[in-house]
């Protein structure tokens, strides 16, 4: 137990330290080794598709007007033919029933030719080159039956009246042009409903599907970030909670978040780090409280060195043998006090790596109360500890918990009255599976009003410059880190029981 | 001489009594130490000492409460008080309770001895006993 070892000393948590940093490197390479895929370039691509429908749609809906008026200049066009076709059939008319000339009728046929001819090429794409044809030769048809009565003159063929028969030939295929004329009219007006009908369909659809597309988008990408969120929000907690384990990746790919969990991971590292200093910074104080209670209580081997050399450099030569050994083996056996009385102090002043081991918690306790021996004689305080027979073990740092019973030990015997006694007691705690230490004084107690206030660190009672007021916040702190809590309960005038809870462990 | 100077050694470290004890009896005090402060209180009550060497931080009754005792038995008694390095509270507390002087630990068999001379010279009964200073100075 006074095993030393000096060259742990000046190494404080520094293998330690290492390894967090190594751990924290390794996140912070696996984080950053995923494929980018930032939350900016998510809602770029969300609102690239979305736009990209809308441009299908309003293509789609372009085209299908730009047919639309297509088939409607062509029923113009139509239109137009079938008036004249119309107007050279009443001229034609007129000419049988009352002789007037043809030239009307031809004049409008020249006309209706021409509007074939001019329109040759929207005629053509809606109805083919080969209807064109057939509606030309029939007009050419026409055109040469009108100009031959024309040239007769009102005379048949062979000098005499118009024959019947070519007369109604005439009239036939006049009218056989119209119903053609018509017919196509009649597909084409059909041709413009359905089309209508499909661009109206079109547009209904696209609207549903880029509102689908849309809300589709929006979830996942909020998603995403309200799941991140989610996801940070435990990480503070447990954070708060002194978990300083390092955030891992959990998605395939990394977007800002990633920065952010890495600035977090950076932040547990220094707060790790400032942890450490605060718990040292404390322990450097205990040091300092046990260090006076050392020399006050070395004195005593010291003094009886001192005074048994004296007295022998004095009587040398009166002195027989025995008694001159008797005073030597005196003095062996104070020198033997005097390491006795530091060597508790030089093993918890011995800086070491944080190290979890399986500890027996009495012992642990009997320690430390042997450790703040000097203190507790010096205050003049008794202290019981009753404790159980063969206590499971527990999972811990020897020296931070040590740490822990120390200042809970001394804050009791400073609560205490002189020639007062306290009370220390290790037992199954209430909760299975765990172990409870209490530390019990009959002191003061703790004002009600300042009792939830003495966890916070840098809180004290004491004077400025007697306490740090960083005792209670960091023992709380080390005990939070091996699983467990610390409870108090104060009666004003009567007392004060700090209870230390910690889970057992199974290892051996 | 007439009557040898009683003097009265009390501290709970066995060492201190065995070896100051002859010291003082060189002196040509007749010297009685106890370890246990009780033993020394009754012991009080019996007999009256011209000089009290008490350590002052004992665990069942500590020095201040033996000045007191003493100081109240017999006012005659001058008592030397031993305290520990730096207590100069309990040293100040002891003086003005009424202690002859008080001598830090540790300290060496002279040390005790010069305060027992001045003692018994206050008391007027000055010792045959002069404090060398060849040995170890």
């Amino acid at each position: 137990m006074a095993e030393q070892r000096p060259s742990d000393d000046g190494t404080a948590d520094l293998p330690d330290t290492i390894a967090r940093l190594q751990e924290t490197d390794e996140v912070t390479k696996a984080l950053l080794a995923r494929p980018q895929l930032s939350l900016r370039t998510q809602v770029i691509l969300g609102f690239l598709v979305v736009f990209l429908l809308s441009l299908a749609l309003a293509a789609a809906i372009i085209y299908s007007t730009y047919r639309v008026e297509g088939k409607i200049k062509f029923l113009e066009i139509v239109n137009d033919y079938v008036f004249e076709i119309d107007r050279a059939r009443r001229h034609e008319k007129n000419y049988f029933l009352y002789s007037t000339n043809l030239k009307d009728a031809l004049d409008s046929v020249y006309k209706a030719k021409q509007i074939l001819e001019n329109n040759i090429e929207e005629l053509t794409r809606i109805i083919g080159r080969k209807q064109w044809e057939v509606i030309t030769k029939n007009i050419d048809g026409y055109e040469g039956m009108l100009e031959m009565l024309a040239s007769q003159r009102g005379k048949g063929p062979d000098g005499g009246p118009i024959d019947k028969a070519h007369e109604l030939a005439v009239r036939k295929q006049g009218q056989r042009m119209i119903l053609l004329a018509q017919d196509l009219m009649k597909k084409e007006r059909r041709a413009v409903e359905s089309s209508l009908a499909n661009s109206r369909r079109i547009q209904s659809y696209s609207l549903v599907i880029l509102l689908f597309f849309m809300i589709t988008t929006a979830y996942l990408i909020s998603g995403n970030i309200v799941r991140s969120i989610v996801r940070f929000e435990s990480y503070a907690q447990r954070i708060a909670a002194g978990d300083f384990t390092p955030i891992t990746p959990t998605r395939r790919y990394r977007d800002e978040f990633t920065n952010l969990g890495l600035a977090i991971n950076y932040m547990m590292l220094e707060l790790q780090k400032h942890e450490s200093m605060l718990v040292q910074a404390h322990k450097m104080r205990a040091i300092g409280t046990l260090t006076a209670g050392v020399a006050h209580e070395l004195n005593n081997p010291l003094n009886n060195i001192s005074l048994t050399a004296h007295m022998m450099l004095e009587d040398y030569t009166d002195l027989d043998d025995d008694e001159r050994r008797d005073m030597m083996v005196d003095v062996v056996k104070e020198a033997e006090r005097a390491k006795q009385i530091v060597s508790n102090l030089l093993d918890f002043t011995r800086e070491s790596e944080t190290k979890l081991e399986p500890l027996d918690l009495v012992r642990l306790v009997r320690e430390t109360i042997a450790l703040a021996a000097n203190q507790i004689k010096i205050a003049g305080i008794k202290v019981e500890l009753a404790a159980m027979d063969d206590p499971p073990r527990i999972l811990g740092d020897r020296q931070q918990l040590r740490q822990v019973f120390l200042n809970l030990i001394l804050n009791a015997v400073e609560a205490s009255d002189r020639g007062g006694k306290m009370q220390v007691l290790v037992h199954p705690s209430d909760e299975p599976d765990h172990l409870s230490v209490k530390v019990i004084d009959y002191g003061s107690g703790i004002p009600a009003k300042i009792l939830p206030r003495i966890f916070e660190p840098f809180f004290t009672t004491k004077e400025t410059g007697k306490g740090t007021g960083l005792g209670l916040s960091v023992s709380e702190g080390i005990i939070a880190k091996h699983s467990g809590h610390v409870k108090v309960d104060s009666r004003e005038g009567k007392g004060t029981t700090f209870t230390v809870i910690l889970p057992v462990t199974t290892l051996s | 001489m007439t009557t040898q100077l009683k003097v009265m050694i009390i501290d709970d470290e066995e060492i201190v009594c065995k070896r100051l004890k002859p010291a003082i009896e060189k002196m040509g005090c007749e010297v009685e130490a106890f370890q246990d402060p009780v033993a020394a209180l009754k012991r009080i009550e019996e007999q009256s000492f011209d000089v009290i060497v008490t350590d002052v931080r004992m665990d069942e009754i500590d020095g201040i409460q033996v000045l007191e005792r003493a100081k109240s038995v017999h006012a005659e008694t001058h008592v030397i008080v031993i305290t520990g390095y730096a207590m100069m509270a309990l040293a100040r507390e002891a003086m003005q309770k009424g202690a002859f002087d008080f001598v830090s630990k540790p300290f060496k068999p002279n040390d005790i001895r010069e305060v027992i001379l001045r003692a018994a010279e206050d008391l007027g009964k000055p010792l045959d006993y002069t404090v060398s200073s060849k040995n170890g100075e």
